[in-house]
Order: structure tokens, then C-alpha cells, then sequence
């Protein structure tokens, strides 16, 4: 029915690229998440979708129509916003009319509507409330009920929870999950924060300095970065410098794989802390290494390793079970290995 | 929210007041509680009691005793409001005002929003600007309005000189006036309004338009109810200023002797120079009617603002 | 929906509705540069008219003056009684900016730091000169200093000090505004914790923080002082300021000695005076408005808590 497309999108702010030439497709139905840093053009190109920014190149279309050039409000979309953006001066109930009401849709019909919505998001005691004297969370969602009210073909997210507290944020994610898919609408949720993206997203679009670094689902991303700004940014990984010998890299003892193309003399190579195998004692497999420092984190322990490759040391986190850690002490030698399938290497 | 870190008021002084040990503080303990408590801020009330409020409350008290002599009566207010030329001024200055803010609000509104809405540069350059005409009253603009609109004025001999025949108002009338006062009421009502525009967010805006408002619609469901109390408010304030204006006027009003409207601020200055009869008496009763209206016009505007804030 | 329709019909009116939007757009510009143009043209013809006064021989007939001449310049600046108005002037507007900082800054600074029910005492009496016209207030000084203390009507300090009550509200927001943004409480609790008197807080810590309020409320009320007319001519009489010397000047109905044309100097020389002093204010807040009146800065209270 109605995906959305972009093809080469380009912004420029004066000599800055917001936006360099991005191409993405959104599928039918499907929630893309757009996850980066600040400043990596995520907003910007939610707002060429909306029609707040108007690109400098490149098209966007929602459908089979192209809309590059049309202005907002006669776009079929709805928009959440980070700051929620309700009408001070309406009621929740009158918020969630109001893109009904400019569009002149007949009275009962907007009440019917009104009263479906507040349904769908939970609001409906709190209809004739006016923002200031609701919570962050339900305005939010007060929000989402303006945003779907006029039956748009996308929904646009604009980092919806980023000024909520920890505790409300996650509960509002899963709820707009769920509002999302029982609509069956195409969405573009913009977020900084990794775990979100990868919690509500089909899929992932890794931006970075105003381009589209990798798009997935969330556990191809998290298991395969495909380059290193996403190996970086998605989940905690150790990254240890190693030099390149024979078309290999890898530590002593643990894990040789082969160099990435293009790595001359020394490549980077990227594996979960969970992916470090630890055991106890002088031999068995693995790089002799010593335990600097145990950080207990609840479910599991992070050690901080020293170990040493071609005589430089070589620094890494191990994720460990607490129950197995608390066998190890500080100070006390290991034996540490990799799994070779789950370590990465980029050229430096 | 300012209230929120301020201090505890009598948590220190406390320790003051406790050195006797005592439950109940002495006199002498009390007193000094009391004067570390206020004692910084004693000159600026002395200034205000003495200069602001003790004349205000003796031209109230004279008006009600006949300038201290007749006891308590109203028969000086009967007289003064009986004459025709005080009805008259007081009307005038209730239309004039009335008008000024009008136009104020009508011309100050939009400018306001616009330069709200510039980047820092353009806005401190016009920021700066507005700054300098609602300080620019008085004798200097009236001057200025002369040699520009005046009967001799600049714009009325270009205007002359181009063929068209164009007659200036004279300086002391209604229109000259409300021209005169807007240079400055104008910038001054900007600057009053600037903040109160900030509080319209952008983003309103922008979920205006993706619920496919179109900007005429966002102003009337959206922008005016929201800044409508603060304009208010912004034209109460003018027409209470206006109310007061007096050098502009004086050094207008004086250029069509006779003719010249009356205003009360004129009355008043005129009664004080020349009027030897009832001279004072009659200063005291129309300050007394100013000072009713513009107090009146103060409270509707602290109403109107507590209204504006209700939805923030 | 009304949106699926909007939708289909966009393809078609791709390029109709790109021009259309880029007219639209054309046209706010245009109206928004005319607007200003006539906002310019409105503050500076009327300086202009008295810059070219200034320099004018004879100006009655023609669309400009008959002739040019420094003359009037020379004489205004030579004249002892203008020089001696504006020293006046300025002493006088000089010592009302100084004496209303000595007095609202302790005052302003107390309410915050130690009894907060200083602050609605002064904010009430902060409202009064803009609720009662200078006329009545000075009115009402003339007649209250008449039965309290008449050696006093008539002179220089009682006008400072009547210039200083109606000027001390444009100090008070600007330093009380100036201490909330510097978070004075807390920078007062920390020189504390770090063992300093009030005193020594108050001058070492709170007073660099505030500079930008300090010069701001000075600027503002130094130039309220400076061309207010209706208390200087009610109870300042036998004063000769700047205002009272333009006041006779427009009101000597013949022009004969040129009255006019110095008149347009001391009025140019006035708003120079403005001028610079308005640049100051906003050089100081870096663009960022000056909060001038009371409750104007509801903005304070703005977003939501």
C-alpha cells in the first residue's frame, strides 16, 4: 500500500552535509528505526519526510506519489513529536480532533474517531484534561492519538521518548509497538539510544555524518556489524588493534582470522565481551592474561583483562556468568579465547 | 520555580534570636531579628514610602478635604468634574489612549512576532533600535514630529512639493498626537511583548502542519488564543502609559495654543502653572482621576496575565 | 480519508504546487521586507528631518532648506546655558543610576538570599511609576515635600531622588533578572560553605555574576532620568535640564533667534545620547531581550514543569 522511498537524498546546512545522498526504502507496515549520534542527519531526514526540511537533491515518496515538493499538510502523514508538541490551549480530547477538525470531517464522525483513539491509547479518562495537567507519558501518547487520527499512511517518530524518565520510557515503547502494529502503519521512529531502536524496530538504519552506514534487523546488526561505525555504535564490543601477519590477524593462542581487504600492517578487530571465554588455570586454550578488575553488573560480571600479543599488551572486557565469576579473584591469571566466528576486523 | 532554592528566612536569624536561651526572644532580640531580616532592603523602601507613596496618598487625602481646608467633602470633586473643560479632557484622554493603544497593538503585534522570531545578529540590531525610540520622548519627539509632519515639517514640503495638497494636521490635535506617541509607543510595546512571543513554540507549528492546518487556521485555533491575553495585556499597559504621556503632548499642544485638545496631563500642568483660583485643587483631583484609571487598568492587566499563564 | 485524497492529487500537481509554494513563499518575503523597510523608514525620517534642520539656513518654503550652515552647531555648542543643561542633565541622570543600584541591589539580593518577603513589597512597589503617571507622582512630591520638608522643593536632590523612585524598577528587573540567571542562591551558599561574610560574598562572588544586570538597570535608568520632562518641570523648576531648555525653546512661538535650529541640535545631541546608550544595553545582553516590565517575562514561567 504505501512504503515510503528515498533516493539520494542531500541537505546541505550552508557548507555542512546533513544529508549525503541517502537512499532508503521503508517497507509496507514495517517500523525502520534511523539510530545514531547526535548531529548524524537522522532528524533531518525524518523532516524531508515530513515536509519540514525540503531536500537540496533526491526525492522522496510516500507510495507510488512523490512528494518532494509537497508541503506538509497535504502529505499523508502524522508526526510524533520529541517535545510532544500538544495545543496547550486544547483539551487531549481536542488535540487528538484537531487534524480531524482542519480537515472538516463531520461532527459525529470526529467524535467517533476521537473516542476510538483515546481507546487505543489509553487516554480516556483523561480526555478533557489540558496538557499542562497531564503526565510526560501521556502526553506522549496523547500525542500518537493526534498523530494517527486522520488514518495517515506513515507515522514519523521523532526520538517520541527522549524526554521521558527511564521507568515510563520503556512501557511507551512497547506501547507504541503495539499501537503501530495493530494499525498495521508504516513508521519511522528516530532515536539516539541503541537498546530502543533494536527493542521496537524491524529493522535498523545505522546512520553516521549523513549517510545510511548499514540498514538490518536488529539481530543481524547486532551479530554482524558490517562496518566499523556500527560496530562501534551498536552494543559494547571490544576493539583490539592487531598487526596483520601472513594475511592474519588474531591473539596467540586464541582466535587467527583472515585480514579484512585493504588492512596494511594493522587491522581492528571488533567481539562481544559475552564471546570471551574465560577459565581458570595456567594451560588449557587461549592467551594467558590477569584479572585487573571484576565489575559486578547483576546477571553477569565484566572483568577487565591484561594480556599480551607479540610482546605489546592487549586490554578487553570478559562477560561472564556472576555464579562462575565469583570463582575468579582479582589479580589472579586466566586463560582467555575468542570464538573466531564472532570477531570482526576492519582495516585500520 | 524561583521560590523553589530560596532560603529559609528565619532558619539563620534564629540562631540570633536563640542566644538568651529563652523561649520567648526578648524585645531587644526580636528588634534585631527584624533588622537583619529587612535592614538591606531599608533605603530602597525609605525611597519608595517617601517619594512614591506618601505623595500619592496626600493627593488622595487633599482631594477628599478641599486641599486640607473644607474637612472631609467631595464638594472640590463636584467642582472640578463639573467644569466643562475637565470632562472634556478627561473624554479626550480616555480616546486618545484608547486609539494610541489600538493602533499600538495592531502594528506592534505582528512586528514583534517577526522580530522574535530572527537570528541574534538582525534581532540586536532592531532590538537596539526599538530601545532607542521608546526611550525618545517627550520635547525631542515633539520637535522631531514638527520637522517632519509639522505645518513646515520635512515630509509636508516634499509632500507639498510634489503637487498634491496636503494640509499636516496641526501639532495639538487628536491625529498629530496619536502620530507623535506611536514612535514611541510602538517600540515600547515590542519590547513588552518580545518575551511573551517566545512562548510559542516552533514545533506547534510544525504538528499544525503535519495535521494539515493551514497557517491562517494555526493562528486562529493556535497562536492567537495562546497570545491573546499577553496582547491584551500589552495594549492595557499602553493606554495606561498613554494616559500619563505629558511632554510630547506639552511640547505639541503648545505649538496651537487655543486650539490644542485637552488632555488631563495638560490640565494638570496647566493648573499648576496658571490657574491661581483653583489651581492645586484641580492638579489634585484630575491626578487623583489618572491615578484611578491607570490603577484600575494595572489590576485588569495582572488578571489578564494570570489568565494568559493559565495554560503554561 | 481527506489525506489519501491530498495524496493521489499530489503527483499530478507536482510542479504546480513546487511554483505555487515558491510564490507563496516570494510574497511573505516581499511583505515581510516592506514591513521592515516602512518600520526603518519610520524611525530614521524623523532624525533626518532634524539632522537637516540643524544645518538649515531658512527651511519654511521649499522641500529642502534654502541653505546650509554650520552656525547653529557652533552656537548651540558654545552656549553656556545649553552646556550648563546638559551637565545638569547628566549629573542628574548619573546620580539617579547610582543611587538606585546602592539601594536595589541590597535590597534585590536580600530577597533572595535570606527573606523572601522583601520580594513581593518591592515587586508591588515596582508597579507604581508604571501605574501612575509621572505627572501625579510628581504632583504628589511637590505637595508632600511642601509640607514635610519645603527647604527641599525646587532642588536638584529632591529631583534625584524623585527620578530615582521612578527609574528604580528598570534596575530592580534587570539585576533581579540577572541574579536568577546566575543562580545566586546557590553561588551565595557555596561562598558560604567556603567561609565568606555576606559582605564578601555580595561583592566577590554575587556582583561579578550580575555586571551584565548591574550596567543594564544603570543604562536604563540613567536614561529615564535623562529626558524626563513632567517631574523635572513640577518640582525641578529652578532647574535648567535638558528637557526644560527644549520645553522653552518649542514654545517661544517666533523662530527669530533660531530657536528651532538649536532646538534640532540639542535634539540630535539627545538621541546620540540614546543611541549610545541603547547600544551599550544591547552589546550587554548580547541581543537577548531586556525584561522591562512587570509579568512581561511570563516567558519565565513558559514549558511545561
Amino acid at each position: 500500500m504505501s512504503g515510503v522511498s528515498l533516493v539520494g537524498v542531500t541537505k546541505m546546512y550552508g557548507a555542512v552535509k546533513a544529508l549525503d545522498h541517502v537512499s532508503v526504502d521503508v517497507r509496507d507496515g514495517e517500523l525502520l528505526a534511523l539510530l545514531g549520534p547526535s548531529g548524524c542527519g537522522k532528524t533531518t531526514l525524518l523532516r524531508c519526510v515530513a515536509g519540514l526540511e525540503r531536500p537540496d537533491r533526491g526525492s522522496v515518496e510516500i507510495g507510488e506519489a512523490d512528494i518532494t515538493v509537497t508541503p506538509t499538510r497535504e502529505r499523508p502523514i502524522g508526526m510524533v513529536f520529541q517535545n510532544y508538541a500538544l495545543f496547550p490551549n486544547l483539551t487531549v480530547r481536542q488535540n487528538i480532533a484537531f487534524p480531524l477538525e482542519v480537515r472538516h470531517r463531520p461532527r459525529t464522525e470526529i467524535d467517533a474517531r476521537v473516542y476510538e483513539l483515546l481507546d487505543l491509547v489509553h487516554l480516556t479518562e483523561q480526555g478533557d484534561r489540558y496538557p499542562k495537567q497531564i503526565s510526560g507519558g501521556q502526553a506522549q501518547r496523547c500525542a500518537l492519538g493526534r498523530a494517527l487520527a486522520p488514518n495517515p499512511e506513515v507515522l514519523l517518530l521523532d526520538e517520541p521518548l527522549s524526554a521521558l524518565d527511564a521507568l515510563v520510557r520503556g512501557r511507551l515503547r512497547d506501547e507504541i509497538r503495539r499501537v503501530q502494529q495493530l494499525v498495521g502503519i508504516t513508521a519511522i521512529y528516530v532515536t539516539h539510544d541503541q537498546s530502543e531502536a533494536m527493542a521496537i524496530a524491524d529493522r535498523v538504519a545505522v546512520m553516521n555524518a549523513g549517510r545510511v552506514e548499514q540498514i538490518a534487523a536488529p539481530a543481524d546488526l547486532y551479530d554482524m556489524p558490517s562496518t566499523q561505525f556500527s560496530a562501534k555504535f551498536v552494543g559494547s564490543r571490544n576493539a583490539v588493534e592487531l598487526a596483520v601477519r601472513n594475511g592474519q590477524v588474531g591473539i596467540p593462542g586464541s582466535f587467527q582470522i583472515d585480514a579484512p581487504a585493504g588492512s596494511n600492517g594493522h587491522a581492528l578487530a571488533f567481539f562481544r565481551p559475552e564471546d570471551v571465554k574465560v577459565s581458570v588455570g595456567d594451560d588449557g586454550p587461549g592467551m594467558a592474561a590477569r584479572v585487573e578488575l571484576k565489575i559486578f553488573l547483576g546477571a553477569t560480571t565484566r572483568l577487565h583483562l591484561v594480556g599480551e600479543a607479540d610482546g605489546e599488551p592487549i586490554a578487553l572486557f570478559g562477560d561472564l556468568p556472576s555464579r562462575r565469576a565469583r570463582q575468579i579473584g582479582e589479580g589472579e591469571m586466566v586463560r582467555v579465547d575468542v570464538d573466531p566466528d564472532h570477531v570482526q576486523a576492519f582495516p585500520v | 520555580m524561583k521560590m523553589a532554592t530560596l532560603s529559609r528566612p528565619y532558619e539563620k536569624l534564629g540562631g540570633l534570636e536563640s542566644t538568651g536561651g529563652s523561649a520567648a526572644p526578648s524585645p531587644i532580640a526580636r528588634t534585631r531579628g527584624w533588622l537583619a531580616a529587612w535592614l538591606p532592603a531599608i533605603p530602597l523602601l525609605l525611597l519608595v514610602a517617601t517619594c512614591l507613596i506618601a505623595p500619592v496618598v496626600m493627593l488622595v487625602w487633599q482631594s477628599v478635604t478641599g486641599m486640607g481646608e473644607t474637612g472631609l467633602s467631595l464638594d472640590l470633586w463636584f467642582r472640578v468634574l463639573g467644569q466643562h473643560a475637565n470632562q472634556d479632557a478627561i473624554l479626550t484622554s480616555l480616546v486618545l489612549a484608547a486609539a494610541c493603544a489600538t493602533v499600538t497593538l495592531v502594528l506592534g503585534a505582528p512586528l514583534a512576532w517577526m522580530i522574535s522570531r530572527m537570528l541574534r545578529g538582525k534581532r540586536a540590531f532592531w532590538l537596539g533600535l526599538l530601545n532607542v525610540s521608546a526611550n525618545f520622548g517627550g520635547i525631542g519627539l515633539a520637535f522631531a514630529y514638527m520637522a517632519t509632519i509639522g505645518t513646515v515639517g520635512m515630509l509636508t514640503l516634499i509632500v507639498q512639493g510634489l503637487g498634491i495638497g496636503f494640509e499636516a494636521p496641526r501639532e495639538g490635535s487628536m491625529p498629530a498626537l496619536l502620530m507623535a506617541y506611536e514612535y514611541t509607543n510602538v517600540p515600547l510595546f515590542v519590547l513588552l511583548t518580545i518575551p511573551a512571543m517566545s512562548i510559542l513554540r516552533d514545533d506547534w507549528w510544525e504538528a499544525a502542519q503535519v495535521s494539515s492546518a493551514t497557517r491562517l487556521v494555526f493562528w486562529r485555533r493556535i497562536g492567537v488564543p495562546i497570545l491573546s491575553p499577553f496582547l491584551l495585556a500589552g495594549w492595557l499597559l499602553i493606554f495606561t502609559w498613554t494616559l500619563g504621556i505629558y511632554g510630547i503632548a506639552y511640547g505639541l499642544a503648545g505649538q496651537s495654543g487655543a486650539t490644542a485638545v485637552h488632555l488631563i496631563t495638560l490640565q494638570i500642568g496647566s493648573a499648576l502653572q496658571s490657574d491661581v483660583l483653583l489651581g492645586p485643587g484641580r492638579a489634585a483631583i484630575l491626578a487623583v482621576v489618572l491615578m484611578l484609571f491607570a490603577s484600575t487598568s494595572l489590576v485588569l492587566y495582572r488578571l489578564l496575565l494570570r489568565r494568559a499563564t493559565r495554560w503554561l | 480519508m481527506a489525506v489519501e485524497a491530498g495524496s493521489s492529487a499530489v503527483t499530478k500537481s507536482r510542479a504546480a504546487a513546487s511554483v505555487r509554494s515558491s510564490d507563496r513563499k516570494s510574497v511573505g518575503r516581499v511583505g515581510r521586507a516592506v514591513f521592515f523597510g516602512f518600520a526603518l523608514f519610520y524611525f530614521c525620517v524623523p532624525m533626518a528631518a532634524v539632522l537637516i534642520y540643524s544645518f538649515a539656513t531658512r527651511w519654511t518654503a521649499n522641500v529642502l532648506p534654502d541653505g546650509y550652515t554650520l552656525d547653529w552647531w557652533r552656537a548651540t555648542l558654545a552656549d553656556p546655558r545649553i552646556q550648563s543643561a546638559f551637565f545638569t542633565s547628566i549629573s542628574l541622570a548619573s546620580l539617579t543610576a547610582i543611587l538606585d543600584i546602592a539601594v536595589v541591589v541590597p535590597a534585590a539580593y536580600w530577597s533572595r538570599v535570606r527573606n523572601a518577603r522583601i520580594r513581593p513589597v518591592v515587586e508591588v512597589a515596582a508597579a507604581v511609576p508604571f501605574a501612575l503617571p509621572y505627572v501625579v507622582i510628581a504632583f504628589g512630591l511637590m505637595q508632600f515635600s511642601g509640607v514635610v520638608a519645603p527647604q527641599f522643593q525646587g532642588t536638584f536632590p529632591l529631583l534625584v531622588a524623585g527620578h530615582s523612585a521612578i527609574a528604580f524598577p528598570f534596575v530592580y528587573w534587570a539585576v533581579d533578572g540577572a541574579m536568577a540567571a546566575a543562580g545566586i542562591e546557590r553561588l551565595t551558599e557555596t561562598a558560604e560553605a567556603c567561609g565568606a561574610s555576606p559582605y564578601q560574598a555580595l561583592m566577590r562572588v554575587v556582583l561579578p555574576n550580575i555586571s551584565a544586570g548591574l550596567v543594564t538597570g544603570g543604562l536604563l535608568s540613567f536614561a529615564a532620568s535623562f529626558g524626563e520632562f513632567a517631574m523635572a518641570q513640577i518640582i525641578g523648576r529652578s532647574l535648567d535640564t535638558v528637557p526644560l531648555w527644549s520645553a522653552e525653546m518649542i514654545r517661544s512661538y517666533t523662530d527669530t533667534a533660531g530657536s528651532y535650529n538649536r532646538l534640532a541640535v540639542v535634539t540630535l545631541l539627545t538621541f546620540a545620547v540614546l543611541f549610545v546608550l541603547s547600544a551599550l544595553v544591547v552589546y550587554w545582553n548580547r541581543g537577548q531581550t531586556v525584561r522591562l516590565l512587570p509579568g512581561a517575562g511570563a516567558s519565565d514561567q513558559g514549558g511545561r514543569q
